[in-house]
């Protein structure tokens, strides 16, 4: 069901309704906080590292974020459970409105919330609305900084430029980006399927996060359609929403930890 | 294996396809597999826009999961788990992830080197044939006893090699080190085997099919032993699925590690004590079940051990109740095994599943099953071992030593002076694909290919219950003009001892080695030629048993020994018991790679950096605050790291991880001053570690006591959590 959600009067039942496309479910009793998600998502979505002075100043490139509480105090502390936190692709989202060249849009295929890169003029102002604190900022062209270079018969030479995931973008400096629910693996699943005449599967594919997580605690996949993995965690019983007092109907749903 | 083919494994026997016909037409060593064309002329195998997948085996560390590496166009883009593999089941950690940072790093070994002065980074550039007639010559121009090799934990076709060459020429039977296997203590977890079951060898704990996991120090989340499958092994013991609840775990350590931060309970015993913890356990198990008391767990009174463990007699109570009514399991491992006593906490602690009756079966104990291609385990050098040999070095025994695939000057405490002991050996020949601590102290470097650039085989020591061979085949051809050790080994010592080692190259060697499982029963494949047998062996990603083998152990006068009831000494002066583990995201070697040191560890979120552990209320009382710096003096040296304040840690006990402190490995693992001279970045707690040892001769890391002294100097650390609010920071003005 195609639902225009900028209709004054939507948000509500209307709203609710609309599950979305593509989801993800993080069983937080599960995670271990081990970090293959984070490094599986800069491998496949070429992310910069931005070493360790920026890295504390919260410059850091991470599309996924692995956060944790502690509760009561010693001897009787206990860590909340792992809550990888990535973009929760709002339903209504409260980035996109705020984007004055509309470089994050909504896409109406996918209902995913895109970034346009080569549109992005830098202002910030998504990150600064984004509830989950999910976006980050190319304050430098951390890539092509002669720090990682050799000098090789007068030129500069990036031996780590030979790993970049040819199917995702190099960002440049002055541009926001975020997770993309590795919108170029669902690319490429609808194409094969495309040429197969036929539809995607549930696990098909998966995004990288989810294929390296040893716990197997994430799990992505169609969340319309009902038979689907992904849809069926999606209504377990301890399933939640972040912040969804906020109307921002998120893709994710966390099952929450013991 | 369905007999369905899927597209990616058709196209990963597509590449395959053609990579067997170049080794049926190609010629020239080892670069006849994998040739590097122009974009002009590309395989036909490599169609524009499609990517090729190759199964080799991740050598990141020893525990040997499979991956699969797409390449596209030549080039490694991204690891992926192989879902084939029966360790690993198509997951990697963040380790396996980042390796292509390690192939593509811009700091690698590019050729051979030769070094005037060791320790100078200077050095100038050979040629393959020279770098050939200097090991030649280093072999034939030495008695065989003369000649030894350090070997790391991995590449286990290399030692087989280096094996096959000491038993035919008489040189020195190779040396195998990693600070895993040392922070692991896994010399006394397979002595603790032995002694209790018969059989050395790591046992393999099925957690996943048991109902509580009571682990004393094992850090099976993060790095000990095989982490992938152990990850799994809990995700599984969580998830309740019909009749099956919810698995409970409990984990006994003085520091919660990311492991015990998962823990139902947390039980910050006081270290050295965990041994007698886990015998009271036994008394009060027994006594539960209205039992005789074993009478190993006899010589216990819960009510001292609990009051010596500084934890209350009901908890301990608590813990055993919940140990006698489920299908438990307990687990030994990590700086519980490194003290004093560790063989005694090991064979407590096994001692209670020969109790829980768990012994070879589901949710229990499995000893390791027998690795194929060797009947023996061949499990890394204690630091006993490594000892004697050093002593070996300094006494001018040893005139060459080859060295592979560890950083032992890095690794190895600072107390055991292993830089001092090179000095005493005439010729120190290096391997390292990274210019690390141990090949800056050598004369040569002639570096091995990447790991994914080169062949190989893999035994899984332990980690899934089956008898496992993961085969590594190259992803990408070699990017640099190095060499494959194997291949220089073969052609060094055909010309210093004659044929002893019959082999045309390595792929040849691995073939006469690969080949003796084609007439194994019961393996994942079976094919009718050896050239099938090969090429199936690297379509796959390795060769396993359907089923596990017999492993037979007796475990029936286990509870009639008498145990070790005693608690740990710990050597030095100080107030601050000293607990040293490896970082959950760098591991032992993962500090030259960028994506590592900016992953935020998991219970502090510090990137990039080393720091110590203080207990709030401890560093309150002395004027202590997040990033100051402060020296730590033990007794045998001193570092100095910043603090961060951890709630979870007893405040008589200080942490510091391991992983950080280089002072060569690549820019990333060091930092620069403004003038572009090369700094440590971090500190080793290694540099802390004096020489004691437990029984089975693995060092006591953890037993020391340590005291700390203000600098009044801080460094931030960068972290990813926020610090404002937190301890009250930066909230002065509210």
């Amino acid at each position: 069901m195609k639902i225009d959600l900028n209709l004054v009067g939507a948000k509500g039942a209307i709203a609710e309704a609309a599950e979305g496309k593509w989801g993800m479910t993080i069983d937080q009793d599960v995670c271990t906080g081990c970090q293959a998600c984070v490094a599986a998502c800069a491998m496949e979505n070429n992310l910069s590292f931005v070493g360790e002075e920026d890295a504390g100043y919260g410059r850091t490139q991470h599309w996924i974020r692995i956060e944790r509480f502690w509760e009561g105090e010693y001897p009787e502390i206990k860590a909340t459970p792992n809550q990888p936190m990535l973009c929760q692709q709002c339903g209504h989202a409260p980035c996109e409105p705020v984007c004055p060249v509309f470089a994050t849009p909504h896409s109406d295929a996918e209902q995913l919330n895109l970034q346009v890169y080569n549109r992005c003029v830098g202002t910030r102002y998504c990150a600064n609305n984004c509830p989950y604190q999910v976006r980050s900022f190319n304050w430098r062209d951390y890539h092509i900084d002669p720090f990682h270079a050799n000098m090789v018969d007068g030129k500069l030479v990036f031996a780590l430029h030979n790993q970049f995931n040819p199917d995702v973008t190099v960002r440049r400096r002055g541009v926001m980006e975020k997770c993309t629910f590795c919108i170029q693996r669902i690319h490429k699943a609808q194409d094969t399927a495309k040429a197969e005449g036929r539809d995607v599967f549930d696990g098909e594919f998966t995004t990288a996060c989810a294929q390296a997580c040893p716990a197997d605690a994430i799990t992505f996949g169609r969340v319309d359609h009902h038979e689907s993995l992904v849809s069926q965690l999606s209504h377990h019983e301890r399933g939640v929403k972040h912040l969804e007092e906020l109307n921002t109907l998120p893709r994710v749903t966390y099952l929450k930890g013991a | 294996m369905s007999e369905q083919v899927s597209r990616r494994d058709f196209l990963k026997l597509a590449g395959l396809g053609a990579a067997t016909t170049a080794v049926l037409t190609g010629c020239g060593p080892a670069s006849r597999y994998v040739t590097r064309e122009p974009y002009q002329q590309m395989p036909e195998y490599n169609l524009v826009g499609h990517s090729t997948y190759y199964a080799t085996t991740c050598r990141e560390c020893a525990a040997a999961c499979g991956i699969v590496v797409r390449t596209y166009q030549g080039r490694a883009i991204k690891v992926e788990g192989n879902a084939n593999h029966p360790l690993n089941l198509g997951k990697t950690c963040a380790r396996g992830q980042t390796s292509l940072q390690g192939l593509y790093n811009p700091d690698r070994v590019t050729d051979p080197i030769k070094r005037s002065v060791r320790g100078d980074v200077a050095s100038e550039t050979m040629n393959w044939d020279d770098a050939l007639q200097v090991v030649t010559d280093a072999l034939k121009n030495h008695k065989p006893s003369e000649i030894a090799f350090l070997l790391g934990t991995s590449a286990d076709h290399l030692f087989d090699l280096v094996t096959d060459l000491a038993n035919s020429t008489g040189v020195n039977a190779p040396v195998r080190f990693g600070a895993l296997s040392m922070f692991e203590a896994r010399a006394t977890l397979s002595k603790a085997a032995e002694n209790l079951f018969g059989q050395a060898g790591l046992p393999w704990f099925d957690i996943a099919n048991a109902q509580a996991v009571f682990s004393f120090g094992a850090n099976f989340l993060e790095t000990w032993i095989s982490p992938v499958s152990y990850t799994r092994g809990f995700s599984n013991l969580r998830k309740a699925e019909g009749l099956k609840p919810r698995g409970q775990f409990v984990q006994f350590e003085s520091r919660m590690s990311a492991t015990g931060a998962r823990a139902d309970e947390w039980v910050p015993l006081r270290p050295g004590t965990e041994a007698l913890v886990a015998l009271a356990i036994g008394k009060l198990v027994a006594e539960h079940h209205g039992m005789e008391v074993p009478k190993i767990f006899s010589g216990v009174d819960p009510a001292e051990v609990a009051e010596q463990a500084d934890i209350e007699l009901e908890a301990l109570e608590h813990i055993a109740k919940m140990f006698a009514e489920a299908k438990s399991i307990a687990v030994p491992g990590g700086a519980a095994l490194g003290q004093s006593n560790g063989l005694a906490v090991a064979e407590a602690v096994l001692a209670l599943n020969v109790l829980a009756d768990n012994i070879g079966k589901a949710g229990g104990v499995y000893l390791s099953p027998l690795a194929p291609t060797e009947t023996e385990y061949q499990r890394p050098a204690s630091i006993q071992e490594m000892k004697a040999l050093i002593e070996k070095m300094n006494a001018g025994e040893i005139k060459v030593l080859f060295v592979h695939g560890g950083n032992p000057v890095f690794e190895l405490p600072l107390a055991l002076n292993i830089r001092g002991a090179l000095g005493n050996v005439e010729q120190v020949i290096s391997f390292a694909t990274f210019p690390d601590e141990t090949a800056l102290e050598s004369d040569y470097v002639f570096p091995d290919h990447h790991f994914l650039e080169g062949w190989g085989y893999q035994r899984v020591a332990t980690g899934v219950n089956l008898p496992v061979l993961s085969g590594a085949q190259p992803v990408v051809s070699p990017l640099y003009n190095t060499r494959s050790t194997v291949d220089v080994l073969l052609t060094a010592s055909q010309a210093a001892f004659g044929n002893a080692l019959p082999f045309k190259d390595e792929v040849e060697f691995l073939h006469s080695k690969v080949i003796a499982l084609m007439g194994e029963a019961g393996g994942s494949f079976s094919a009718t030629d050896e050239e099938s047998f090969m090429a199936s062996f690297q379509q796959y990603g390795g060769w396993w048993k359907k089923s596990n083998g017999t492993t037979s152990a007796s475990d029936s006068n286990v509870l009639d020994k008498t145990a070790n009831a005693e608690v740990a000494e710990f050597a030095g002066e100080g107030e601050f018991f000293l607990v040293p583990f490896v970082s959950p995201t760098l591991g032992e070697a993962g500090a030259n790679k960028p994506w590592l040191q900016e992953l935020a560890d998991s219970t502090t979120t510090v990137m990039w950096n080393t720091w110590v552990e203080m207990n709030p209320e401890t560093a309150h009382h002395q004027g202590i605050h997040n990033d100051d710096l402060i020296k730590i003096i033990s007794e045998a040296g001193e570092i100095e790291v910043p603090v961060y304040l951890y709630p979870a840690i007893r405040p008589d006990t200080i942490a510091i991880p391991f992983g950080q402190g280089h002072i060569a490995y690549g820019r990333y693992a060091t930092t620069t001053d403004e003038n572009g001279n090369v700094l440590q970045r971090g500190a080793n707690p290694a540099d802390l570690l004096s020489i004691h040892f437990n029984e089975a001769g693995d060092l006591a890391f953890a037993g020391m006591k340590v005291r700390i002294e203000k600098t009044g100097r801080t460094k931030p650390l960068s972290r990813l959590e926020s610090r404002i609010g937190v301890y009250n920071e930066g909230m002065e003005g509210h």
